[in-house]
């Protein structure tokens, strides 16, 4: 107990500290995305939820890592699932730059006349018709899984965590325990950047919204791109 | 329909605030400064992130005042995202507890990552411990090896992924 217990607050305030710092780079532009595309409405319980989603997909793998207490073991299995997570931000963040521009509607996208096929097409089409904030807590599930290096900084701690525990339920209790505080640390960072991408005097700059857009599709790119090759 | 974006937008009390736009546009600043180190190294960062072993061939060795360190990392050539073997040789000191290592990236803060060392002989230790791998592409890790009481070495190289 005496090893495991100091790495929550530690990994917590790490969490805090790369949130300001690293997560900021990673996942601000997914953050900023989600909140211009909100526009008006209230985001305090979307990015709650969407936040929600990301520490519980943390807590998750933490559970994992602390129940095989092998690092290495889990991060090659889920390597692959990780790479569709960056691509998936990529094409997410272009299409909400392209709907928030203006200059191509989710209509003109994916028409009301046009029958997607593929399974893609569908999923984006669901994704535009739904009104309910609901939808930004599987997001944050999803992009969770996004790769970093902070996260699996906190991982491999988790795994150790495991590696040490007395037996399974008590790693995967570590490891869950490790990574939700690691997660809950990033919150205020992300939370900062959405209150600053929804700030009115932002909002009711026409050229704000296209800068924003051109940026948010040139960071989607830059996601794939980094997908790809991952 | 052509999305609206400019109305319906509620106003908030603090944005219309100077001091918060000023703090707005020092973040923004700062984010392309952070961004911007991540895309390109400036001087400074690239004196810190100066590679001084390459940890894919035999033993690196350095020293610090009557302080030196062999540090090896095995298996060869090193990879990120697997078990790695670090086998550590000091000279010069006796250190008061057992050394041990911190790994992390001189161009980004990726968290705690400790590698403990156990003694397997005289002035020799050896350790595991996984380098991650970061989706910026940046290649450069540093080990520092901390010798308790004595003062610590770092070794700077380039890992495979």
């Amino acid at each position: 107990m005496s090893f495991i217990d100091p790495l929550y607050p530690v990994f917590l305030a790490t969490g805090f500290a790369v949130g300001f710092g690293h997560c900021i780079g990673m996942c601000g532009p997914i953050v900023v995305s989600l909140s211009l595309n909100l526009k008006d409405k209230n985001l305090l319980i979307p990015h709650l939820l969407y936040n929600s989603g990301r520490v519980v997909t943390y807590g998750v793998l933490g559970g994992v890592m602390g129940a095989t207490g092998s690092f290495t073991l889990v991060a090659a299995h889920i390597a692959e699932i990780q790479k569709g997570a960056m691509i998936f931000a990529g094409v997410l963040i272009i299409i909400m730059g392209l709907a928030m521009s203006g200059w191509i509607s989710f209509g003109q996208v994916f028409g009301n006349s046009y029958n997607p096929g593929g399974f893609i097409s569908k999923g984006f089409r669901r994704l535009s018709q739904i009104k309910s904030p609901a939808v930004y807590f599987p997001i944050g599930l999803l992009l969770g899984l996004l790769p970093c290096g902070p996260v699996y900084t906190a991982l491999l701690a988790a795994a150790g965590a495991g590696m040490e525990a007395a037996g399974t339920l008590d790693g995967i209790i570590k490891g869950m325990g490790v990574m939700i505080c690691f997660g809950l640390g990033t919150v205020p960072a992300l939370f900062f950047v959405a209150k600053l991408a929804d700030m009115g005097w932002l909002k009711k700059r026409e050229i704000i919204y296209r800068i924003g857009a051109v940026l948010m599709m040139a960071v989607g790119i830059y996601f794939i791109i980094k997908g790809i090759r991952y | 329909m052509k999305p609206s974006i400019l109305t319906g937008g509620k106003q908030l009390y603090f944005a219309t605030k100077p001091v918060l736009k000023i703090v707005f546009l020092f973040f923004i600043l700062t984010g392309f400064l952070v961004f911007g180190g991540q895309l390109a190294s400036g001087p400074a960062l690239a004196a810190e992130s100066t590679v001084n072993c390459d940890a894919h061939k035999g033993v690196c060795s350095q020293s610090s005042g009557d302080l030196t360190v062999s540090l090896e990392i095995t298996p060869q050539p090193v990879k990120t995202m697997q078990d790695l073997v670090f086998k550590v040789s000091i000279e010069g000191a006796s250190p008061a507890k057992h050394p041990h290592i911190d790994l992390g990236m001189p161009a980004m803060k990726m968290g705690p990552n400790q590698v403990s060392l156990k003694p397997t002989g005289p002035g020799t230790y050896e350790g595991t411990g996984v380098i991650v791998r970061c989706p910026s592409g940046k290649k450069t890790w540093f080990a520092n090896v901390i010798v308790p009481g004595s003062g610590e070495v770092k070794f700077i190289f380039n890992v495979i992924y």
